[in-house]
C-alpha cells in the first residue's frame, strides 16, 4: 500500500512541475546583470567583491612596476610587460601590461598586487575568438571599459520557483 | 574458473567525474573480482607545490577538486596560517564557513545530479543541476567567479561580502528548503530508486571503520565523526547544527546522509550570517609571505570527508614539503570491498554513492 502512496506522490510531484516556472537563462538574447567587476584598494590591503572577468587597465595610473607580472608568474604566466609608443610622465619606461587569455585563470592576484589603483577586473565575461593571437590583449585593448549589455536580467524568486526577470 | 570469467574494463574514459579505470572480473553477471586502475589524471600537485609561494599555491591547490574548491583550500590556509603567523580575524571565520558551506552545497547538487543519472532517473539530473546554479550565483556574488573562487588566503578572506547577499542567501535557503521536500518525494523515497539503492553495496561499520572511510560514507555506515564537531575549526562551535547518521550503510544511507548535509549546511549559512560579527576581514602583511621554520597540520570536513595537510617550512617563501590527504582516495579500498559479489547494473549506484572524485584521489 505504502508502495502505491509514494509512487502515487512521486508522479503527482513530477506533474506538479509541469507549472513551475523555468530557471532556464536565455543566454544569448538576454544576460545575467553583472553589478562590478573585482577591484582592490591597496592601502587597506583588501578587495571588493565583484566578478572576476576581464581585466581593466588604467594607462594614465600605471607605472609599468611589473608587480602584476610577477605575481602571475607560477599560476598562470600570462602577463608580459611590452613596450608602448605613449609617453605617460608616471611611466618613464612606457612598459604597460600585456594579457594572454589563453592561459588567464581569472585568479585576480594581478589586481592585488598593484599598488596604484591601474589594474581591476570588469564584469566582460565574453572573450571567445576563433584563433588564439585575439586572445593576446593589448595595454592599448585593456584599457577599454567594456560595452554595456543590451536586455539584462536578474533572478527572481516567488512561489512557482526560480525566474530571470 | 579461467575459462568461465570475462574481464571488463569500465573506464578509464570519464565515469562520471574524471579519468579513472574499473577492472571488473564477471562471472555471468556478477563480480568476482575489483581492480581499481587511479592514475590518470596525476599531476604531481605536491610537489608543484614546493615551487610555488604560499599565495601562489592557491589558485593552482583548488584544481584537483573544482566542484569543491573551497573545502579543498581551507585546511591549507588553516596550516599555512599557523606557518606565516598571520590569524584570521572573528569575520573572516564566518565568511569562510559561509563559503565553504555554499561550496558544499554546490558539490552535493553536482553529485546528486550524476547519481539521477547512474541509477536511471533523468529528472533527477535536471532538477539539481538547474537548482545549483542559485548557489553557484550565491558564490559568486562573493568571490567572483562560478567554479574555481580562489577565496581564502592566509590570513582571511581576500573581500568582504557585498552588502545585498545576506538578504538574497536567505532567500534562496527559505526557497530550496521547501524544494528539497520535492525531491524526496520525487526522488529519495521513490520505490523505484529504493530498489536500485536500499540493501545495495552494504558497508558494515567495522569495515567503514578499518577500511578508513570518511564523511559521508561513513556516517552512512553509522559512525557520528565529523571533523567540525569533533575538532571544531574557524568558529564552526559557535554554530549549532546537527550530523545525519544513517545505520544501514548501504547506498541509500549514503544519499540519505548527503540530503541530511544539504538542509544541515543551510542551516548554517542561515546561523553564520546573523551571528557574524562586523570589523577587519583580513591581516595582511605587506611583500613577499615567508614561513617560520617548522611545521603545521590541519584537517577539515570537505564534501566528501576529512581533508587534512601537512605542511614543512624552512624559513622560505615556499613551503619544504606539503602533504595533501584526500578523502577520495580511501573510496578505493572501499571500492574494492563493496563491488565484489554484487551484480553488473549495482556498479553504477555503488561507484558514484560513494562520491569518488578521481582528479582529488590522483592529486
Amino acid at each position: 500500500m505504502s508502495l502505491a502512496i509514494d509512487l502515487i506522490s512521486a508522479i503527482n510531484q513530477a506533474i506538479k512541475n509541469l507549472f513551475k516556472r523555468r530557471i532556464t537563462l536565455r543566454y544569448p538574447e538576454v544576460n545575467l546583470d553583472i553589478e562590478r567587476g573585482y577591484s582592490y584598494d591597496p592601502k587597506a590591503q583588501v578587495g571588493i567583491a565583484g566578478y572576476k572577468g576581464r581585466h581593466i587597465l588604467h594607462l594614465e595610473k600605471c607605472t609599468g612596476c611589473s608587480l602584476c607580472a610577477i605575481a602571475c608568474q607560477n599560476i598562470a604566466n600570462c602577463i608580459a610587460m611590452v613596450k608602448l609608443d605613449v609617453s605617460y610622465p608616471q611611466n618613464k619606461k612606457s612598459i604597460f601590461p600585456q594579457i594572454d587569455y589563453g592561459n588567464c585563470v581569472f585568479c585576480g592576484f594581478c589586481v592585488d598586487a598593484c599598488p596604484f589603483y591601474a589594474l581591476f577586473m570588469t564584469n566582460d565575461h565574453e572573450l571567445s575568438s576563433t584563433d588564439k593571437k585575439s586572445l593576446i590583449m593589448s595595454p592599448l585593448q585593456l584599457s577599454i571599459p567594456p560595452v554595456k549589455k543590451k536586455g539584462l536580467v536578474q533572478l527572481e524568486i516567488d512561489d512557482r520557483g526560480p525566474y530571470h526577470k | 574458473m579461467a575459462e568461465r570469467t570475462l574481464t571488463l574494463s569500465i573506464g578509464p574514459q570519464h565515469p562520471g567525474a574524471g579519468h579513472f579505470r574499473l577492472i571488473v572480473v564477471l562471472d555471468g553477471d556478477i563480480v568476482v573480482d575489483v581492480k581499481p586502475d587511479p592514475g590518470y589524471v596525476h599531476r604531481g600537485a605536491e610537489k608543484m607545490a614546493e615551487y610555488r609561494t604560499y599565495i601562489q599555491n592557491i589558485p593552482h591547490l583548488e584544481r584537483p577538486v573544482i566542484i569543491d574548491s573551497s573545502g579543498i583550500l581551507f585546511p591549507y590556509v588553516l596550516a599555512s596560517e599557523e606557518l606565516l603567523d598571520l590569524p584570521p580575524p572573528p569575520r573572516a571565520q564566518y565568511i569562510r564557513i559561509i563559503m565553504a558551506e555554499l561550496n558544499r552545497i554546490i558539490s552535493h547538487l553536482y553529485w546528486l545530479g550524476i547519481y539521477g543519472v547512474f541509477v536511471g532517473h533523468t529528472t533527477m539530473f535536471l532538477w539539481p543541476v538547474g537548482d545549483r546554479e542559485l548557489f553557484i550565483d550565491l558564490a559568486q556574488m562573493i568571490a567572483g567567479a562560478r567554479v574555481t573562487f580562489a577565496f581564502f588566503v592566509p590570513g582571511g578572506v581576500r573581500n568582504d561580502i557585498p552588502d545585498d547577499f545576506p538578504d538574497k542567501a536567505i532567500k534562496v535557503c527559505n526557497y530550496y528548503e521547501k524544494r528539497l521536500k520535492e525531491y524526496e518525494k520525487i526522488f529519495f523515497y521513490n520505490p523505484l530508486v529504493l530498489k536500485r539503492t536500499q540493501g545495495v553495496g552494504i558497508l558494515k561499520r567495522e569495515d567503514a571503520i578499518e577500511l578508513g572511510a570518511t564523511g559521508p560514507n561513513l556516517r552512512g555506515s553509522g559512525v557520528k565523526s565529523d571533523v567540525r564537531k569533533d575538532e571544531p575549526y574557524s568558529s564552526y562551535d559557535d554554530i549549532d547544527f546537527e550530523i545525519p547518521v544513517y545505520k544501514d550503510g548501504d547506498c541509500w544511507s549514503r544519499c540519505m546522509v548527503r540530503l541530511g548535509e544539504l538542509y544541515q549546511s543551510m542551516n548554517i549559512i542561515k546561523q553564520a550570517i546573523k551571528k557574524m560579527p562586523s570589523g577587519p576581514v583580513k591581516n595582511a602583511k605587506r611583500g613577499v609571505l615567508k614561513g617560520i621554520e617548522g611545521e603545521a597540520f590541519a584537517r577539515t570536513e570537505s564534501a566528501r570527508g576529512t581533508m587534512a595537510y601537512y605542511i614543512i617550512s624552512d624559513g622560505k617563501p615556499y613551503p619544504y614539503r606539503l602533504k595533501l590527504s584526500v578523502p577520495s582516495f580511501r573510496c578505493l579500498s572501499l571500492m574494492k570491498h563493496l563491488l565484489v559479489n554484487q551484480h553488473v547494473a549495482d556498479i553504477p549506484a555503488i561507484y558514484w554513492g560513494l562520491d569518488y572524485w578521481p582528479v582529488e584521489a590522483d592529486k
